[in-house]
């Protein structure tokens, strides 16, 4: 354990702790950016520089080790002024597009711009404006609003084994390149993107984060179990939102978790049952159809034997429905051959 | 039915309200009468309860704003200005002096405009008609300024939190001071209508007394406890938003009785105009907003070349300033009494608990008090005498 005082209380830590997680311990709480929780440190916006005793430039309390008897102050009119700058600099180039940025409303930018009161940062726009799709066509990268903090590239490398994307270029040219060969649209840099750079291209209805709904749920699709939130606007699933406290998965999901929600609101969706007469589909009442179905199902078991009949249900049902569903065909029907498309 | 039976129902239950031209609104009196006296009244509110003070629970402390507008309606800037002051309190907020001119300014039209409503609906009630065309015609004036200065005729939501929401323009100063110059040739007006009219005086004078021992006793404020003879008024008493800088008096009745209470109001509207003409002449330079980044909107020209500007728009608008975990009651003049807010914060930006006083409330209270004795013709006018508006009660 090692022993330091920080903003004057004394806190004890293991080794190898950084000096950011200390202060946490302490209750303290330092302004990032650029920092995440699951992701190794980036330093790239220096703005949770702190002072130590006996050195004369501020260090990145994000990535620097503790050591013994250190005196760290976090908080000081010149530190304040250093951090300051330090955000002016990341937003000079920032375009005017908060009224219609998707990330507006829960964009950690403007956070914490609010936070530092900062005022007066004339918007210089850059040489050559450049905004284009990824690879993928679910995901959308807006160069412009891109404050290069280096997280997606971290989460792409090291939360998902992939390494993707890359910062080219340089100053005001720099930018995030996507291999297209290695990209799989898991979206974990949606994730991770403080601000409105990497945005969902895939519902064409958004929602302000005040008007939509919030609902926790499971994902269907496979036996992993991700918790996420689906956001919910006028009775229709517009994205999803992770947390990276909550569940197994810790924020992250795959590419299926994070845009498979179409098909909840799909238009061609079936809303009453339909029965086939003479080629034709027509509209018929449940007591019809189900009398209908329960008929030929029985008239096939009496003839046939219960293994003529066969189940397959799909990830896109919901658990307890799955589970009827195979009880149905086990107990009622009286046959094993059920089956699941993650099986497949 | 025999004799005796018919001999003993003296007393008549009548319904009066909600849906009637003489209650200033949705208020439903139940009167005892025996014969035409009334021996006891029971005042029933309710009818426009829009739920107000939990409204504010859920929004912001900006978004507050026009709900308040709402309360006393035919004021309306007057409870804009006892909310943001109570905020300003709870959140420790210099306005600036300017802001504090306009605010007054706005405040004492919004007075005169509730004063209007007043006169011309109470004569209306006790029959002289033509009195409330001269009145909404002055009436009429002070709506075209607030159309000028906010957008809005009658609620113009024109205070902010640490301001006003922008600087006032030279056709609003030049409209104020026309109408400072024209007013008290309509005041001269209704008071040679009413004042030392034969009827008027009968029908007002000696009716619905109360001493001021018992005004006090029942909690009200405003004119209708200056007629009893108390000199309480808020602006003197307790000075807010620079009301210390101005000369003006208050009018104080004598016997308490409808009539005193009319010549109270008839004052008020010099003295309102006084102050206007105090404000308007001796308005100082500076900004109309305190200069903080946290609180005060950028303006929109600054906001389209500026992205911290436009940050902080977005964010003041979407969040808004945070208030302290504390709780404070501040109480202003409103057009009919004390208007306080207790406010209660709890570190986010939506109130913890708005909590209203409404003047209305306390004088719709001691109705029953002033009705008591008289003929239902004098209820008309005590009711007319104490000026109630339903949204204040109600809330």
């Amino acid at each position: 354990m090692v022993r330091l005082t920080i903003d004057g209380s004394e806190v004890e830590v293991p080794e190898g702790t950084t000096i950011l997680k200390a202060a946490e311990t302490a209750g303290i709480r330092i302004p990032t950016l650029c920092y995440h929780k699951r992701l190794p440190p980036i330093e790239s916006c220096n703005m949770c520089i702190v002072e130590i005793e006996g050195e004369e430039d501020p260090v990145n309390s994000c990535a620097a080790p503790v050591s013994e008897g250190l005196v760290v102050t976090t908080k000081s009119k010149a530190l304040h002024e250093k951090r300051t700058a330090n955000l002016k600099k990341i937003l000079k180039h920032h375009p005017l597009d908060c009224p219609v940025c998707d990330k507006a409303g829960e964009c950690e930018l403007q956070d914490i711009v609010y936070e530092f009161g900062i005022e007066d940062v004339p918007y210089e726009p850059r040489k050559v404006k450049r905004d284009d799709t990824y690879s993928t066509t679910l995901i959308r990268y807006w160069a412009d609003r891109c404050i290069l903090c280096g997280r997606c590239v971290a989460a792409c490398r090291d939360l998902k084994q992939i390494g993707a994307l890359e910062i080219q270029g340089e100053d005001e040219n720099a930018r995030i390149v996507v291999d297209p060969d290695k990209c799989k649209s898991c979206g974990e840099c949606l994730m991770v993107c403080p601000t409105g750079a990497l945005t969902e291209n895939l519902s064409k209805y958004k929602g302000r984060p005040w008007m939509v709904k919030r609902v926790w749920t499971t994902c269907s699709y496979c036996g992993c179990g991700c918790q996420f939130q689906l956001n919910v606007l006028d009775n229709r699933v517009i994205g999803i939102t992770t947390d990276v406290d909550t569940g197994v998965n810790r924020g992250s999901v795959c590419d299926k978790g994070r845009f498979g929600y179409e098909y909840i609101g799909d238009e061609s969706r079936l809303k009453k049952p339909l029965i086939k007469e003479n080629g034709a589909f027509r509209e018929a009442s449940w007591d019809e159809a189900l009398d209908l179905v329960a008929e030929k199902f029985k008239a096939i078991r009496d003839e046939h034997g219960p293994d003529a009949i066969a189940g397959l249900t799909s990830a896109k049902c919901t658990n307890e429905e799955n589970f009827l569903f195979q009880k149905f065909i086990r107990a009622v029907i009286g046959t094993n051959n059920v089956d699941h498309c993650a099986r497949l | 039915m025999s004799v005796e039976i018919m001999a003993e129902s003296k007393k008549m239950y009548l319904n009066m309200g909600p849906h009637h031209p003489a209650t200033h609104g949705v208020l439903r009196i139940e009167l005892e009468l025996e014969g035409e006296t009334i021996v006891n009244a029971t005042p029933r509110i309710g009818y426009l309860h829009r739920g107000i003070e939990k409204l504010a629970e859920n929004r912001n402390y900006q978004q507050v704003i026009p709900l308040t507008d709402r309360l006393d309606y035919a004021s309306a800037s007057a409870n804009n200005m006892g909310y943001c002051v109570t905020v300003e309190n709870l959140m420790g907020i210099e306005v600036p002096k300017r802001a504090q001119y306009l605010r007054v300014i706005m405040a004492e039209f919004a007075r005169i405009m509730g004063h209007h409503l007043w006169i011309g609906t109470h004569a209306l009630d006790i029959g002289a008609m033509s009195v409330v065309f001269y009145a909404f015609r002055d009436r009429e004036m002070i709506m075209d300024i607030n159309e000028e200065i906010a957008g809005y005729r009658l609620t113009p939501t024109f205070f902010r939190i640490g301001g006003v929401a922008h600087d006032a323009t030279p056709k609003f100063i030049e409209m104020v001071r026309d109408f400072v110059k024209w007013f008290p040739k309509g005041l001269d007006g209704y008071h040679k209508l009413l004042t030392e009219n034969k009827i008027w005086t009968t029908r007002t004078m000696d009716i619905g007394t109360i001493s001021a021992e018992e005004a006090v006793n029942y909690g009200l404020t405003g004119p209708s406890l200056r007629g009893s003879g108390v000199a309480y008024d808020l602006r003197k008493a307790f000075p807010y938003s620079s009301y210390d800088d101005f000369d003006f008096q208050i009018p104080v009745g004598d016997k308490g009785d409808v009539y005193d209470r009319y010549l109270v109001r008839m004052e008020e509207f010099s003295q309102s105009l006084k102050i206007i003409d105090q404000a308007i002449e001796n308005l100082p330079e500076g900004p109309v907003n305190v200069d903080n980044p946290w609180i005060s909107n950028p303006d929109l020209d600054e906001v389209q070349k500026d992205i911290s500007a436009l940050i902080r728009r977005f964010m003041i608008h979407v969040k808004g300033p945070v208030a302290p975990e504390e709780e404070v009651y501040t109480a202003v003049e409103g057009a009919k009494g004390e208007l306080g807010f207790y406010l209660v914060g709890d570190g986010s930006e939506h109130p913890f608990r708005l909590k209203i006083r409404s003047p209305c409330f306390y004088l719709a209270s001691a109705l029953p008090r002033l009705m008591i004795g008289h003929m239902v013709a004098d209820a008309i006018a005590i009711i007319g005498s104490i000026d109630v508006v339903l949204g204040e009660i109600d809330r």
